[in-house]
């Protein structure tokens, strides 16, 4: 006992403490003080009562003590000899006989087991203390927990072994007795008596056993234990702290179980298997579970995709819940066995974390659609339990802002995604309501995305097993994904409706999530959802745009690509509003028949071999049908001429660009035109001479260069530098004399001039032709044909620059008008509009401006708020409008 | 979309009429007659409000009168209702803005259109047919007391602006 213990029980007597040295025999009793009270305690006075009996309680209680006392040193415990007399005759006396503990009076019962307290905390503890004390390694958690185990069990045997031998008889004699006198022979009350002092004893004993373990340590080392025992049962990898944690393989899962059970048993045998280990328990069964499925185990089924939930239910049932059942066994829980509610609510339990873990990938999933199937079948299941849908929409919609809705993503993979999101969630939820809700802000977006439609489009047009275009899709320009989807046979579902179909046994309500109005279309292929991106005529206006810059551009004299797109497209969105292209693609077929007939009847009077034929042009005017187009050869054997036939009616507007083209071209020209009417029934030909396709040969003093796909402006430029009558001496004269590689040199205003050509055409065509080192700037914006190639470094630095500048200048310009040249074609009536809306209409804020255009311009006003603040700009330079301030105008009075 | 809430609203023929309208919107637009302009007053097309000066070396020099376009559905075969929204002084014109006009009545032919309807009442301005007039004193004043008239004209007038701010 120490100093501390001692001063407080001095003041606060506890019979427990003060108790512990038996009396001497030899001691005389005074008569004053009882064992176990302090001197001039309130027990003193009992004392007083019945010195006799106090004396003789005296003798005994030494007596019986001194024999129960424990034994100092745990290893040298001694067998307990048999009771000698004395004892016996005083521990009779104590619990049997007159001696029994009165009022206050401590029993030998309590006091044992306040000796066996104190001997726990002066020779056992500390030794515990001692592993308890700092945190337990992983590593050292069993033998830490079943050192104490093997300690805790021989203290045990060491306390109750006394008790059992020495005092249970005499507390059954004494309850024999209280049997007898109440003359009621009842062998159950007996027994009764007996278990209530054993249970009371063990109990004591395990409350200190439990004490003098840190109770958070303890639970967590043991939840560990079973953690661990569970891991390597069922061989899962662990990993701690990021540190692979190798369980090695060879571990013999029987041995573990026995050695978890052994260790078990012990425990609950020490009084330590109650409620702290079943939380532990707990613990530790829910960590397994998430281990389970972040394991190897559940991985997704990359091989043969196939869903894994199956083995998840499985090991649930016959893995998880038989190890739950045998470590409560173990600890003799009351219900040792899992009720069937149970069972399938940790079924869900299992469901809905490998589920969370799924969505939480799903959006590597999707893009690795469809290896990722398995993963995909997994969140099926998931999805059928509350509330999985919601969790799977709002985590896949955050991944889907974060990752895949930013500027950073180019429109193609946002296609490819939306693609693969299309597939996947087809295959996660037939119906389509989750597709719906999780694809809309990927449509606005796509939407808001000013190159989607182009995209799209010109990805239909790709041809799968033509080399060439599908390296151009891997660029990232077009969409391989949408291409292959074209290439799929087209399913067209026939039947009617399909939620009044009697017939249909396959027949399933719409999810509860879906909307009233939900109803999934009939059309489900991917095409469907990219076609429907846009309303359907603002799809067709950008169709007809890119369909027509295609058309002129195709090299395919069949055009089938075409022809199946558009086919394809008719399914789709119906075939009267698409009369336009139809009409375009007819145009381009018929012109070739056209050209066909034309040519057969020049080649026999002129006797003039189409050497090169491949020149296109397009174009037409208002009337009806009247065609038009352009396209140049100049090589000497004299140049051929092909026209493209366009109904301008339905075209998209063209550039048109008028310039002179060469004579020997106009001529052809002409002569192509009086047989077209004539074929044609006097309809006219308008030349677009812009939108031409040529090939030429040049033919220079040492070289002959072929040139092909040229614009007719180049041609027409470099035409020009032909020797004009007149002029042809002089120059060759000139480059005989004075012995240079240069042949004719003009200047751009010249050319300007001669071809009666835009002045940027004349610098495009011009810069293309240093870039070709066919032509060399000789001084500022003016030109000479490099006749002789020397191997000057000058003319080749100066070509690269200038094909740089000419692949720039080449890239801006197609065939169909751009916005702004649109825009500024049309500038003079929208400003009417606008004046003639805010004459009108008051003041006016500029998106009820631009709503009003786009409702009232006829054709449509594709322009956006941007633009009409530019036209408002504008009439406010010119001093027609105002602005009042927050974006509202009005007219200048 | 305007077009098919056009179609709603106003029955089988509205398409058409709206599709009408929109063509004479938009020829107004490509080629705007001076001192005259019109638009509709939203995506329904049937109600418009049109501007027209007063013609020069008249009583109305100067002046800007706003009117009320309505088109029925069996436009153009029936004339459209036009009404005066800013008060003005005219023999032809009650106070209520109403207007007596042969071509707006019995005259009216499917070959006049928005911008012929309001080229005579610009041209009315200048000439009233005082023979038979809505506004009976305007019309004796008119042939006799020329500068009276012109004071009750200017009295009569608001601007388009007080019109505004009288919330008509």
């Amino acid at each position: 006992m120490d100093h501390a213990t001692l001063v407080f029980a001095s003041v606060f007597p506890v019979p427990s403490l003060s108790h512990t040295t038996p009396t001497p025999v030899a001691t005389p009793n005074l008569g004053y003080t009882e064992p176990g009270a302090s001197f001039g305690s309130p027990h003193a006075a009992d004392a007083a009562v019945t010195p006799r009996r106090a004396v003789r309680r005296n003798f005994a209680w030494s007596t019986a003590t001194r024999f129960l006392s424990l034994p100092r040193d745990l290893d040298k415990a001694p067998r307990r000899p048999r009771r000698p007399p004395d004892v016996d005759e005083a521990l009779d006396y104590l619990i049997v006989g007159e001696g029994t503990g009165q009022d206050h009076e401590e029993g030998i019962a309590d006091w044992y087991a306040n000796e066996a307290r104190l001997h726990f905390a002066n020779h056992v503890r500390q030794g515990l203390t001692e592993v308890w004390d700092k945190d337990v390694e992983v590593g050292n958690a069993w033998r830490v927990l079943e050192d104490t185990q093997r300690v805790l069990a021989q203290v045990q045997n060491l306390y109750l072994q006394p008790f059992y031998d020495h005092i249970l008889p005499f507390i059954e004699q004494a309850a024999a007795n209280i049997t007898i006198r109440a003359s009621k022979s009842n062998d159950n009350l007996e027994a009764e008596t007996v278990e209530a002092a054993k249970r009371k004893f063990e109990r004591e004993i395990h409350a200190i056993f439990a004490h003098s373990l840190p109770v958070g340590r303890f639970s967590k080392t043991l939840s560990y234990m079973f953690y661990d025992a569970a891991c390597k049962l069922f061989r899962l990898q662990v990993r701690l702290d990021g540190i692979a944690h190798v369980v090695p393989d060879h571990t013999d899962t029987k041995k573990v179980r026995r050695r978890m059970m052994l260790l078990l048993v012990g425990l609950n045998r020490i009084g330590l298997g109650q409620d702290e280990a079943q939380r532990a328990l707990a613990y530790a069964m829910d960590k397994l579970l998430d281990t389970y499925i972040a394991s190897h185990y559940l991985k997704v089924d990359w091989y043969t995709k196939q869903s894994i939930t199956s083995q998840l239910r499985a090991w649930i049932e016959n893995g998880f819940i038989p190890l739950a059942e045998l470590i409560l066994e173990c600890l003799k829980c009351d219900p040792a066995s899992i009720p069937p509610l149970q069972r399938k609510q940790w079924q869900e339990m299992a469901l809905t974390r490998l589920g969370r873990a799924r969505v939480e990938d799903l959006f590597d999933f999707v893009t690795n659609w469809d290896r990722s199937l398995g993963a995909v079948l997994d969140l099926k299941e998931y999805l059928r339990l509350d509330g999985a849908k919601e969790h799977l929409k709002g985590s896949f919609s955050r991944q889907v802002s974060r990752r895949l809705l930013h500027p950073g993503a180019t429109t193609t993979y946002i296609l490819n995604v939306y693609i693969y999101i299309i597939r996947a969630f087809n295959k996660l939820e037939p119906k389509g309501v989750i597709l719906q809700s999780v694809a809309r802000p990927i449509r606005r977006y796509l939407k808001e995305r000013e190159d989607t439609a182009r995209i799209i489009i010109a990805s239909l047009l790709i041809d799968l097993n033509d080399e060439a275009s599908v390296k151009a899709a891997s660029t990232g320009e077009l969409s391989f994904e949408i291409a292959s989807e074209m290439s799929k046979p087209f399913t067209h579902s026939e039947d009617a409706d399909d939620e009044a179909s009697w017939n249909d046994m396959n027949w399933q309500p719409s999810p509860y999530d879906a909307s009233p109005e939900y109803k999934k279309s009939k059309v489900e292929d991917v095409i469907f959802f990219l076609l429907t991106l846009w309303d359907r005529d603002d799809f067709i206006n950008e169709l007809k745009n890119i369909l027509g810059d295609h058309l002129l551009k195709c090299q395919d004299p069949e055009f089938q690509k075409e022809i199946r797109l558009l086919e394809l497209i008719k399914i789709r969105l119906g075939e009267d509003k698409l009369q336009a292209c139809e009409v375009m693609l007819r145009d381009v077929l018929e012109s070739r028949r056209i050209n066909e007939t034309i040519r057969k009847a020049s080649d026999q009077p002129q006797d003039q071999t189409p050497q090169t034929p491949e020149a296109l042009g397009p174009r037409t005017p208002r009337p009806r049908r009247i065609g038009p187009s352009t396209p140049l050869i100049t090589t000497p054997p004299g140049p051929a001429l092909n026209a493209q036939i366009l109904s301008s009616f339905f075209w998209p507007i063209l550039r048109d660009e008028t310039f002179r083209v060469p004579a020997q071209i106009e001529s052809l020209q002409q002569d192509y035109e009086s047989r077209f009417e004539r074929i044609k029934g006097m309809r006219k030909l308008r030349w677009m001479n812009a939108l031409g396709d040529s090939r030429i040969t040049l033919e220079f003093d040492d070289r002959t260069e072929d040139f092909d796909h040229l614009t007719p402006w180049q041609v027409s430029v470099v035409y020009a530098f032909q020797p004009q009558p007149g002029e042809e001496s002089t120059s060759k004269a000139k480059s005989k004399g004075q012995a240079k590689s240069e042949g004719i040199t003009r200047n751009a205003e010249q050319l300007e001039e001669m071809l009666s050509m835009d002045e940027a055409l004349v610098h495009q065509a011009l810069a293309f032709w240093v870039g070709k080192s066919v032509l060399r700037e000789v001084a500022p914006h003016t030109y000479a044909v490099i006749e002789r190639l020397d191997s000057s470094t000058k003319d080749s630095d100066a070509a690269a620059a200038a094909q740089e500048i000419a692949e720039v200048q080449a890239a801006q310009s197609t065939t169909v008008k751009s916005q702004a040249d649109l825009l500024n074609e049309r500038k003079d009536v929208y400003m009417s509009f606008i004046t003639g809306m805010l004459t009108n209409q008051g003041n006016l804020p500029v998106m009820r401006v631009l709503m009003m255009m786009r409702m009232m311009v006829q054709g449509g006003f594709p322009f956006g708020a941007e633009e009409v603040r530019a036209l408002l700009g504008e009439m406010e330079g010119a001093g027609k409008v105002v602005p009042l301030g927050g974006d509202v105008w009005g007219i200048r009075k | 979309m305007a077009l098919s809430t056009g179609a709603r609203t106003n029955g089988s023929g509205g398409a058409t009429v709206a599709q009408r309208l929109q063509k004479e919107l938009m020829d107004i637009m490509m080629k705007p007659t001076p001192g005259i302009t019109a638009f509709p007053d939203d995506e329904n097309m049937s109600r418009w409000t049109a501007t027209i000066d007063g013609p020069e070396s008249t009583p109305y020099e100067n002046l800007v009168f706003k009117l009320s376009m309505e088109f029925g559905a069996t436009y153009p075969y029936a004339p459209p209702t036009v009404l005066f929204k800013t008060p003005i002084y005219h023999p032809n014109v009650d106070f209520s803005g109403r207007i007596c006009l042969d071509i707006l009545k019995d005259k009216w032919s499917a070959v006049y259109n928005i911008g012929t309807v309001l080229l005579s009442l610009q041209s009315l301005l200048g000439e009233p047919n005082n023979s038979s007039p809505l506004n009976g004193q305007a019309a004796e004043l008119w042939d006799k007391d020329m500068d009276e008239f012109k004071r009750l004209v200017l009295a009569r007038h608001k601007t388009p602006e007080e019109l505004d701010a009288a919330g008509l």
